[in-house]
């Protein structure tokens, strides 16, 4: 079942501030609709609804922020890269989001 | 007795590289460790693999141990590494093989030609080395994304196809001035996405088309849907990436393809810079062995170390096992049938080992004078690694 973002960042502002929270909510609207084209209609994460199948799905790769931004700044095989089109914050959102949702960091 | 003799940088240690070392001695990213995809199993249009000779990156992706592509020439089709950039097609589309349609364009009479009525055209068969451009990107330093792989995304098998020169002869011969064979994958496009940013479509040196075939069957079954079936590009030589499976499209001409993974995907630039068309692409596969036996312990006294080597379009011509880092070399014996230049070959070097800590290393020699270099420059995407150190394997003995 997709641990609904909300919650999460519930969870998140009690420990690491009010401000995280809302840059994990951002980085969760990114991934599901912020982007051309958009994370989740390659990827799948359960936490985002999103059940994309063309790319790995991300609940398995459990990738660390690091390894999520430098595959959306760079792209990977047929993944485009992204770095023209977002900000280094908008992409370290979506990292931040996408390792947390995903259980790697 | 060989005495060891060792002092170096970082080695690969092991048949699954459990303590995997790069050339820097930085310890292997944990976050690339591919435990997550492991727990769920083989995917259902790869059930029929061999989950115990793989380590499974991803759903698309898997690569063979180290150890488990076979020392007699050619690696099992149950072991060989699989590499999707896409979903594969629905499983119906091997159904019936012959009638797959293939469009041919950019020839003096163009048109579409079912499978079966290629078959008529003419046949070849082809041992081949298959690997993919990313190969060894584990052994980079540099934190390159896409799959980790170490040494087993490259097999080598049989290939049976109608010999893409004998289509375009019945079909007039190639339109006139083109330099160019470009090659389109059947693979389901998603809906919201612009084509050509995904498609798989691949355009390659139009000299590449003498070897080229459309290739039907692996090791002497009908290509499984896994490997591309019922029909792909194989171009012996070339990296993986160009043997478009699911082909649906021959074309020759002028004009590079404008998919996003011929233009700006598969090229080699420096870290940290974009992809261009104007940067080196993925066409033809390097100089480039390694040591696939033993990876372990095998315990002190007389071992048979052997390994695999190839050379991509030329014939690998010698390879020289060190086994203290590179200090001294000895040459090593090729066995086994030749299976022709496009085929790699399996070494062997006898020795007797103390016991100690070896470090083994093979470095490959094409027939054509290039060698296989001692480290490899890191790039954006991590192509291309052939360096023989990074390659190399910590053996103690006890
Ligand atoms: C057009 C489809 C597509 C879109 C859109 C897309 N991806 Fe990907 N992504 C892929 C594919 C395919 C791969 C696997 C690439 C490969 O290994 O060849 C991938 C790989 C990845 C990886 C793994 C990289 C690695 O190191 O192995 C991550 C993380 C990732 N994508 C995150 C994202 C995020 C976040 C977004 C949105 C900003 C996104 N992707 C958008 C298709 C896509």
């Amino acid at each position: 079942m997709p641990r609904p973002v909300a919650a999460m960042a519930a969870g998140l502002a009690v420990a690491a501030g009010v401000a995280m929270a809302d840059d994990l909510a951002e980085g969760r609207r990114l991934f599901v609709e912020g982007t051309e084209p958009a994370c989740a209609i390659c990827h799948s994460l359960a936490d985002a609804g999103a059940e994309g199948e063309i790319g790995p799905s991300l609940d398995e790769l459990r990738p660390d922020a690091a390894r999520v931004a430098r595959a959306v700044r760079g792209g990977v095989g047929v993944m485009p890269a992204f770095q023209e089109t977002l900000s280094e914050d908008q992409i370290a959102a979506i990292a931040a989001y996408v390792a947390r949702a995903a259980g790697g960091g | 007795m060989m005495e060891p003799r060792f002092s170096r940088r970082g080695f690969l240690v092991g048949a699954g590289g459990a303590t995997a070392l790069g050339a820097g001695g930085v310890a292997f990213d944990g976050a690339h460790a591919p435990a997550a995809a492991q727990e769920g199993g083989l995917p259902d249009y790869a059930a029929w693999k061999d989950a115990d000779a793989l380590i499974i990156h991803s759903r698309n992706t898997m690569e063979t141990k180290r150890g488990a592509v076979g020392s007699g020439g050619l690696t099992a089709s149950d072991r060989l590494f699989i590499r999707n950039n896409l979903p594969s097609p629905d499983a119906s589309i091997t159904a019936d093989p012959d009638a797959w349609e293939i469009a041919i364009e950019g020839v003096a009479r163009p048109g579409t030609m079912t499978l079966g009525q290629l078959k008529r055209l003419g046949v070849t068969s082809e041992a081949s080395v298959l690997q993919c451009s990313g190969n060894g990107r584990g052994f980079f330093t540099h934190g390159a994304s896409g799959s980790q792989w170490l040494t087993g995304a490259a097999g080598c098998v049989i290939w049976t196809g109608v010999p893409v020169a004998a289509i375009v002869e019945a079909m007039g011969g190639p339109a006139e001035g083109a330099t160019l064979m470009t090659s389109t994958g059947g693979e389901t496009l998603p809906d919201g996405v612009d084509p050509a940013s995904i498609m798989v479509e691949r355009s390659v040196p139009i000299a590449a088309h003498a070897h080229a075939m459309i290739a039907f069957e692996m090791n002497g079954a009908p290509l499984p849907l896994t490997h591309g079936g019922p029909a792909r590009v194989v171009i012996p030589g070339y990296y993986g990436v160009n043997n478009v499976k699911y082909v649906k499209r021959l074309a020759f001409g002028t004009q590079e393809s404008g998919a996003k993974i011929q233009t700006s995907g598969y090229r080699v630039r420096p870290v940290g810079e974009g992809g261009a068309a104007s940067q080196p692409s993925m066409w033809d596969m390097t100089v480039k062995s390694w040591v696939t036996h033993p990876l372990t312990d095998p315990g002190s006294g007389r071992v048979q170390i052997h390994g695999v080597a190839f050379a991509g379009p030329e014939r690998a011509s010698g390879v020289a096992v060190s086994l203290d880092g590179g200090q001294s070399w000895e040459q090593a014996r090729f066995y086994g049938p030749d299976l022709g230049r496009f085929a790699w070959r399996s070494f062997v070097m006898e020795a007797d080992l103390a016991p100690g800590v070896y470090a083994v290393a093979s470095r490959a020699t094409a027939e054509g004078g290039s060698v296989q270099p001692e480290d490899f420059p890191p790039n954006e995407r991590g192509y291309g690694h052939n360096g023989w150190r990074a390659h190399a394997v910590e053996l103690t003995v006890a």
